[in-house]
């Protein structure tokens, strides 16, 4: 295993184009100049079971052998390989960038940018409302202020001018009793004075009786 | 000797099964020249995946998003957020390449870990991710040279050469060297690590064929997009570099 992934290693490492010395060819036959590309790889890992008596072989000689010649055995596993396939792939770069600038970038893009602003716009707007929302809110409480102030002042106009028609009742009635009272009061003199007027003949000739009576002089 | 044999047959029979075949590629010819097939019909599986998806996501934008342009919105956003970030106010005209850069380089990843590619048999080689292969990957590379080198030049014309020679006169060599080391770079980071977790998966898949290799498959879906966040970033950084000014 070592040494398969040493090997596989050593391709990442090896040049390509190294010239072949090979002294012992071992079970592939196709191996050839390395200049032709279209040949197939000197090693392909896809061993079908009939090879793999072979392969022991091979692993053999690679067990046997030291590494550089096993470097030569991978030699046709290029990864440093460059050819048109560079320049097809930038094609195929600049034409997927353009094309997906037509479909993706700038259409969704504009679109968001076109909803952001609308948004942003909206949002601004609401702000303003809010402004008036405020004004009349303001004013409707002006309102309630005024109705307010003007009710309670109506409410004490009448409560006073209640008031002052009930003392106005009150001093009426409290003059009327005052003067039934004073009237009740002089008619009460009045009789008293009579009777204590009637009261002094009355003692008067009762002394005058009593004195005719203990006093039978004459 | 015997036994040794004896293990590498086996490991053969499991090699196989797995079916590993690095460098290996199924060849067209086209004009006298040759491309490596595999890789272009993956490539342009990935670009109908793309087209696809995104044709029929937005092909009627609501304004209330739901299911597919929801994702596609976010996927939108997320990729003008990383211009923005990286290139700055004037990132608008560079959103399309950016994105296409994302967007082909994740799904050529994931397309390469997710679809059973291995089902179809080729004459020679395998299908596997496009940036499996290091024609993708340096093409992409090159094309974001290009684009710094447009993105500098439209926007400061000739001056623009003058950051070679900045701060000082005698980084001229660094400076220049940087135009080489950065599409080396990009394009080696790209393949190595999708090369590297494709080999690793079925190398492993060969070792122990069940549950085993599918915290490495979770790992190579992480990696695989945090390498098409890194490509896409970095040729973001590197527009937004040659656009900055030096004063």
């Amino acid at each position: 295993m070592a040494n398969m992934i040493m090997a596989s290693s050593k391709t990442l490492i090896t040049s390509p184009p190294t010239p072949k010395s090979n002294p012992q060819p071992p079970p592939q036959p196709s191996l050839s100049l390395p200049a032709i590309p279209t040949t197939k790889p000197l090693f392909s890992l896809s061993i079908t079971p009939k090879t793999l008596a072979t392969a022991a072989a091979v692993a053999a000689s690679i067990a046997a052998t030291p590494l550089p010649s096993l470097a030569e055995e991978f030699e046709k596993a290029q990864l440093f390989d460059f050819d048109l396939t560079l320049p097809i792939i930038a094609a195929e770069f600049l034409f997927l960038m353009f094309t997906l600038d037509k479909l993706y970038y700038s259409p969704l893009g504009n679109f968001m940018d076109k909803r952001d602003a609308e948004i942003k716009e909206k949002l601004s707007s609401v702000k303003d409302t809010s402004t008036e929302v405020k004004a009349l809110e303001e004013q409707a409480a002006a309102i309630m202020r005024a109705a307010r102030a003007e009710i309670s002042a109506a409410l004490n106009k009448m409560k006073k001018e209640t008031a002052a028609e009930v003392d106005a009742k009150l001093a009426e009635g409290r003059k009327k009793v005052e003067a039934e009272l004073q009237e009740a009061l002089a008619s009460l003199e009045k009789q008293k004075e009579e009777t204590i007027k009637s009261l002094d003949s009355q003692i008067a000739a009762l002394s005058q009786e009593i004195v005719n009576k203990v006093l039978p002089v004459k | 000797m015997n036994v040794l044999s004896c293990s590498i047959n086996t490991l053969n029979g499991l090699y196989d099964l797995s079916g590993v075949e690095v460098g290996q590629h199924f060849y067209w010819k086209i004009g006298g020249f040759q491309v490596h097939g595999q890789v272009l019909i993956t490539s342009w599986v990935v670009i109908a995946i793309l087209l696809g998806s995104a044709t029929l996501a937005v092909r009627n934008p609501q304004t209330i998003p739901t299911g597919g342009q929801n994702f596609f919105e976010y996927v939108l956003e997320f990729i003008r957020d990383v211009s923005k970030t990286q290139i700055g106010e004037e990132y608008g005209p560079w959103v399309p390449f950016i994105g296409t850069m994302f967007l082909f380089i994740f799904v050529s990843n994931w397309s390469g870990a997710l679809l059973p590619w291995k089902i179809i048999q080729l004459p020679h080689g395998e299908l596997a991710a496009p940036t499996n292969d290091i024609n993708t990957t340096v093409a992409l590379a090159l094309l974001t040279s290009v684009a710094y080198f447009y993105a500098g030049l439209n926007k400061k014309g000739l001056g623009y050469f003058g950051k070679y020679i900045q701060p000082t006169p005698i980084l001229l060599p660094i400076n220049i060297l940087e135009d080489f080391t950065k599409p080396l770079s990009l394009s080696f980071r790209l393949f190595g690590n999708i090369l590297a977790d494709e080999l690793v998966v079925v190398v492993l898949v060969s070792l122990v064929p069940s549950v085993v290799p599918i915290p490495v498959m979770f790992l190579g879906l992480f990696t695989s997009g945090i390498q098409a966040l890194i490509f896409a970033t970095l040729a973001a950084a590197y527009i937004g570099e040659s656009m900055e000014g030096h004063h």
